[in-house]
């Protein structure tokens, strides 16, 4: 269950960048620190319920990764406040917590360390991770010499097993090869029937179509639409 | 009570990560951090005591225990900002707490330390010399030194993130923070009227009284003791709240 009330996210872009002491001071000086208000997003409220997959659409720049991020906890928002139950998964890119000069299975011990695991469950784990992804005969090779779609599946499988109540999903489909869409899809199905909550953004409308009930549509930070799928997607099309 | 476990079993992750990071590829690797404070020593050694004279005795002891624990507050604090900036993308795209960051930056530098320590007391028996009680202070003062150490990183970590040429002013501060401690030099040779202010530095106050135990047989008195559990309290009670109240936020000027 995810509730949002009011989620605003301002950003106060710098006229000029002021990334050194000196600038900085320098522009205080000048009196020169003017900015310009960016609304990431603007009083965006909503609920989720348990066990649904929700979809989240909109044009690049409208919100979407902001949103998941600070429903994810990586960022604060500005104003407003949102209560989700459970443990919170946000995947904003596949392969985020590899480090490249560690083999597959030391990254994995990492990741499964990122996302909150205890070390003894990503050890029973390990080989269903490696099963999952079907990459089980390259564990101790390191993960620069993997191809983008080993990493992508083996990223996916390892998010997955460690079983959080809520998903935050941030186009994920854009590595991945024509066996990798099937594969997550049945995931969420199993997530869905298990009572899971997943929150979807993509720019896959026809994968949005088919597995999501309802959808989000973001719009320059705003909530335009919360509904049924196809009629949200028909509004953002026509944005 | 499974959150704490897990987040000490990240620490412990990000400091392999970052050890195995550290030495891969390098001939010497890992025996590099433990050179350096001995080559330190060597060059330090031949200039005060050949060419200034200055007349401590046991001056290799002397000026070694001074470097490890100096380069432990040093490197450590250096380490923790670049650690921080290094993860950005894992900080912007995951929950990852920067805090944690920092933490396993501070635990691999105590690794270190530990080790580097220990090579300091063989050494130490090596040329003849004797332990006596007065060790035991070491375990009031490590523990100090790290609390400080944590302490002055949590408040540069987000001075770094927000300005990018900070790293360039913390070096020249450090420089200048080492001349005015008592490494090389005794702090006797500080003017009376100024040896209050000089004496504020919690560096300084660990440093002399680590030596004092090691090398003089000489327990600190207890009220000095408190006055620089005081300062490491109150330097780390500030740096613990600036870098909550800036640290995630500035996550995002990477």
């Amino acid at each position: 269950m995810i509730e949002a009330n009011g989620i605003t996210k301002l950003y106060k872009i710098p006229h000029e960048k002021n990334v050194t002491l000196f600038e900085t001071i320098l522009g205080y000086v000048k009196n020169q620190f003017t900015y310009e208000d960016l609304y990431a997003l603007k009083n965006v409220s909503f609920r989720v319920n348990k066990g649904e997959i929700v979809g989240l659409v909109g044009k690049n720049g409208s919100g979407k990764t902001t949103l998941l991020k600070i429903l994810g906890g990586i960022i604060p928002q500005t104003k407003g406040e949102f209560h989700i139950e459970g443990t919170v998964a946000p995947l904003l890119g596949l392969s985020v917590g590899f480090h490249h000069e560690l083999t597959a299975q030391e990254n994995l011990y990492l990741y499964g360390a990122i996302l909150g695991v205890p070390r003894k469950e990503i050890k029973e784990n390990l080989d269903r991770i490696f099963e999952f992804a079907g990459v089980g005969k390259f564990k101790d090779m390191k993960i620069k010499n993997f191809s983008s779609g080993m990493i992508a599946r083996l990223a996916f499988a390892a998010m997955v097993q460690t079983n959080p109540d809520v998903l935050l999903l941030d186009e994920i489909f854009a590595v991945g090869d024509k066996d990798f869409k099937p594969q997550c899809f049945s995931v969420f199905r199993d997530y869905k029937q298990r009572g899971k909550t997943i929150i979807f953004a993509s720019h896959d409308l026809d994968a949005v179509a088919e597995h999501c009930e309802r959808t989000l549509l973001l719009d320059k930070g705003e909530l335009r639409a919360f509904g049924n799928t196809k009629d949200v997607i028909q509004q953002y099309l026509t944005l | 009570m499974q959150n704490l476990k897990n987040k000490l079993n990240l620490i412990y992750e990000l400091s392999r990560l970052d050890f195995k990071l550290k030495y891969y590829g390098s001939v010497l690797g890992m025996l590099w951090s433990f050179l350096k404070p001995f080559m330190m020593l060597a060059i330090l050694y031949v200039v005060f005591f050949y060419f200034f004279k200055v007349g401590i005795k046991n001056y290799e002891v002397y000026l070694l225990l001074g470097i490890i624990f100096w380069n432990f507050f040093a490197d450590t604090t250096k380490d923790s900002a670049q650690g921080v900036t290094a993860k950005a993308q894992l900080l912007q795209k995951t929950n990852l707490p920067p805090l944690i960051v920092v933490a396993s930056v501070i635990v691999h530098s105590l690794w270190t330390f530990l080790i580097t320590l220990a090579i300091f007391f063989i050494f130490f028996f090596a040329i003849g010399l004797h332990l006596t009680w007065s060790i035991l202070t070491l375990i009031l003062l490590i523990p100090l030194l790290v609390i400080l150490t944590a302490g002055v990183s949590l408040f540069i970590v987000p001075l770094h993130m927000r300005f990018k040429d900070f790293g360039h002013i913390w070096d020249i501060f450090l420089q200048m923070l080492f001349w005015v401690t008592p490494i090389i030099y005794q702090y006797t040779l500080i003017p009376e009227k100024y040896i209050r202010w000089y004496l504020l530095n919690p560096v300084a106050r660990i440093i002399v009284d680590a030596r004092n135990a090691v090398l003089y047989n000489f327990f600190p008195e207890p009220k000095q003791l408190l006055i620089t559990s005081i300062l490491v309290a109150i330097i780390f009670t500030i740096g613990l709240i600036i870098f909550k109240k800036h640290g995630r936020r500035l996550v995002e000027q990477l």
